[in-house]
């Protein structure tokens, strides 16, 4: 009897999920198993008496219908997101050819590739799961109840992971057929945590949590928080906390929360197999290919920033290729969202009560740690496009020298005007500042911004990365926020035992300038090694 | 002779009121145990062509039958008979060749007692059995093609499409590729259906030739006959007059502006 096809896709995925641990691929399952039932037995209980008192607490609390809806909340969004952002980031149609020409349904596949992906992602839940379970096992409860939390973590974790794998294979097929929708895609897949970030911020320093386990408030979010099916499970649970051992207290409940959730959990499975022959399709979806438009008044303006001839050309010409892929555009809108979102929600409130002479340092220091990883983002891409392409520029006369000019350029052309808003931007947010620290400010950021591109362009040709998923791209950005953080100290240092005692407004000057002068050095340093690299590459 | 693959005003249309024609009202027949290509320019319809006859979409008018099979009514029996080497497909590079083919065995049901020593056949007459536990991701072109080959060959389908099945090979194991092509033509019986840009190697192993230009089929027969019907010498010329080509005059013509020898 042949295998069903769902368990072949299904294997599939598990092999290619183990690919790098093919030595030890058939015990991997056992050493899982075994080691959470160690975590479930012995860790997680240890771990949760560490603040037992205070849990239980709070979950007797008012507050704990809100905690655990919030919980079960982040717990769907987030398995709902990953297949959706693993999927935008790499979007492959290719491999759909393959599995059309196959006598294989749709939903087999869809299944298959559901099934073998959950388990990694199982690991996570069965983690929270069996911390919740340690937590309230002292109140009492019997095993139905325990049974049924197990089975309420599974179930919300189940609907939105599958939800996400249909949602993932729908826009695969939307996108990943031509290089714009690979794009687009790898667009989106960074833009699309933005709204979750925000929504942690809001409940972290926003006081959304405050709000939300108030019971005299009401408003949207709260309406539309308990209606969601993971909040579903959340009232069963506490339910249970407020009467161990008897489940029959609140039993209408139990059935209508909980069986609502596993009707939930039904009618998506059925939705999603619905989707499938929609997901699985390689009908074209777009005919209309990218088309350039004659250069407008603002490549005109690059153009001649770089002088109007060759140059010039050499400069609009790679500015259009930077600017025209959405992902680099999404990753700066992603930078400035979170930027924007720090300024809101933690040095807003902060603001308001710092001391007048200090109002301006928050968002400086903010930014300080922002603008490398904006630099990263515009900067970092330099040796994405392959070898191929800086062999290009080796093979032309002066090409080396031109191209890291041009880059250079452009980089500071992107991030030096965002730092500059940026930073007159959050600086202005403070009632107290005066019209001479916002310029400092704003000078300093700026100066900053433009340090750190060189910094960054010169450390990412010192070291190539050719894909974003390399160890040397991570080994890159990490070098970029710890050289940051060593400015940054170095900076403190020397103001504590060189410039103390100054006055405010000098002393947070004397800082900015100092760190921008080293910012500088590192840069002037790293440029030069990289382009001198760069020759060098092979 | 048995026909295998027969089209009848098969037609595949994109766009608003179907303006773009990928592939026009084809009318074609592929006897059983023929060596069919299909021949023609860049975006004139070939890849449409097996993918429609491979049920990966769904001809927006007309018909084919596959090995008797309706590819409307009957996807699964003829994604059974079929075998596709299909252009630029996505490898799963993360599995070795071993397992990519044990994969694609389990797709098309192999049997579990016949699949590994088939696999090992395939990756020895590939050359690849040494390699057969490296993952995907450290072949050349060159290797990976020859994996897809040996997996559209793992459920030893009596009908072939090959989509450009030498243009990543060297010399070498282009020409196995070819004796193999004529070898399960000839003593396997198998019908095979190439779409090539390699003239030389449609001529060489094809009994009949279609020549696709814009969804429509503008010639067919065997070489001889397309070049008296063209009144050419030779199936390149005969190709040319067929689907239209660049004048000699005008090959150097850019060289005529100012400045341009700069």
């Amino acid at each position: 009897m042949p295998v069903p096809k769902w368990l072949v896709v299904a294997r599939n995925e598990y092999r290619i999920h183990t690919s790098r641990i093919r030595k030890i691929r058939p015990y991997f399952p056992i050493m899982v198993v075994g080691l959470l039932a160690v975590y479930v037995m012995f860790i997680a209980p240890g771990f949760a008496s560490l603040f037992i008192d205070d849990f239980l607490a709070l979950l007797l609390s008012q507050a704990a219908v809100a905690m655990v809806q919030i919980i079960l909340f982040l717990i769907f969004i987030y398995f709902m997101i990953i297949p959706i952002t693993e999927t935008l980031r790499e979007v492959q149609a290719g491999q759909l050819e393959i599995i059309l020409a196959a006598p294989i349904k749709p939903s087999d596949v869809l299944l298959g590739e559901f099934l073998g992906e959950m388990p990694f992602y199982a690991i996570f839940v069965a983690v929270i799961a069996g911390f919740f379970t340690a937590a309230l096992n002292p109140l009492g409860l019997d095993t139905a109840q325990i049974t049924i939390i197990i089975i309420i973590f599974v179930v919300t974790f189940l609907s939105s992971f599958w939800i996400g794998n249909v949602i993932a294979a729908l826009l695969r097929t939307k996108f990943g057929q031509t290089a714009r929708g690979k794009d687009i895609g790898r667009a989106l897949s960074l833009v699309i945590a933005l709204p979750l970030v925000a929504l942690i911020y809001a409940i972290q320093y926003g006081g959304l949590f405050q709000i939300l386990s108030d019971p005299t408030t009401s408003g949207a979010v709260k309406t539309l928080l308990g209606l969601l099916p993971s909040s579903w499970g959340a009232e069963v649970i506490v339910g249970f906390a407020n009467n161990p051992g008897n489940i029959g207290a609140t039993g209408l409940e139990t059935v209508t929360r909980f069986g609502g959730l596993i009707a939930f959990f039904v009618a998506v499975l059925w939705l999603g197999a619905r989707a499938a022959n929609r997901a699985y399709s390689l009908e074209p979806t777009t005919f209309t290919a990218s088309k350039a438009k004659p250069d407008g008044a603002f490549y005109k303006t690059v153009k001649y920033l770089g002088g109007s001839g060759p140059f010039g050309t050499l400069l609009a010409s790679i500015f259009k290729d930077y600017s025209r892929r959405l992902e680099n555009l999404s990753k700066i809108t992603y930078i400035v969202g979170l930027i924007v979102m720090m300024n809101i929600f933690i040095v807003g409130p902060q603001i308001s009560t710092a001391p007048d002479k200090y109002a301006a340092v928050l968002p400086v220091i903010i930014n300080q740690f922002m603008f490398p990883v904006l630099a990263v983002f515009v900067a970092g891409e330099v040796t994405l496009r392959g070898k191929e392409s800086l062999f290009t520029y080796r093979k032309t006369p002066d090409g080396v020298e031109r191209f890291v000019k041009a880059k250079l350029m452009q980089g500071w052309l992107m991030a030096v005007p965002i730092a500059a808003a940026v930073t007159a931007i959050t600086t202005s947010l403070s009632p107290q500042i005066t019209i001479i620290s916002l310029l400092t400010n704003t000078i300093c950021g700026s100066l900053m911004a433009a340090a750190n591109v060189a910094f960054v362009l010169g450390l990412f040709l010192l070291n190539p990365a050719f894909s974003e998923r390399s160890g040397k791209f991570m080994l890159n950005t990490l070098i970029v926020i710890f050289v940051s953080i060593g400015i940054f100290a170095s900076a403190i240092l020397v103001m504590i035992n060189i410039f103390s005692g100054l006055e405010p407004f000098t002393s947070v000057l004397y800082f900015q300038l100092l760190q921008t002068a080293l910012f500088w050095l590192v840069g002037i340093v790293f440029l030069s090694l990289g382009s001198r690299n760069l020759s060098r590459i092979e | 002779m048995k026909v295998v693959i027969r089209t009848d005003k098969l037609s595949k249309y994109y766009g608003r009121g179907g303006e773009i024609k990928a592939v026009d009202e084809l009318d074609l027949e592929v006897y059983e145990g023929e060596t069919f290509g299909l021949l023609g320019p860049n975006g004139a319809g070939k890849t449409t062509t097996v993918r429609l006859l491979n049920c990966i979409i769904k001809p927006t008018g007309g018909t084919a039958t596959v090995n008797d099979h309706d590819i409307l009514k009957e996807e699964t029996e003829v994604k059974r008979v079929t075998g596709l080497l299909a252009e630029s497909p996505g490898l799963y590079e993360k599995l070795s060749a071993y397992e990519f083919l044990e994969f694609m065995g389990a797709l098309y049901d192999v049997p579990s007692d016949v699949l590994p020593e088939r696999i090992n056949d395939l990756l020895k007459l590939f050359g690849l059995y040494d390699r057969r536990d490296y993952l995907l991701e450290g072949y050349s072109r060159g290797m990976k093609q020859k994996v897809l080959i040996a997996a559209a060959l793992i459920h030893d389908p009596p009908i072939l499409f090959l989509d450009e099945p030498t243009s990543m090979l060297d010399p070498r194991a282009a020409l196995m590729v070819k004796d193999l092509i004529k070898k399960l033509a000839d003593s396997a019986g198998k019908t095979i259906f190439i779409c090539s840009h390699i003239l030389p190697i449609v001529e060489e192993l094809c009994d009949r030739i279609g020549i696709i230009n814009q969804g429509r089929l503008v010639a067919l027969g065997k070489v001889d006959e397309l070049i008296a019907q063209t009144k050419t010498k030779s199936l390149e010329e005969a190709f040319i007059a067929l689907t239209g080509g660049v004048e000699e005059k005008e090959l150097l013509a850019w060289r005529e502006h100012r400045g341009a020898g700069a």
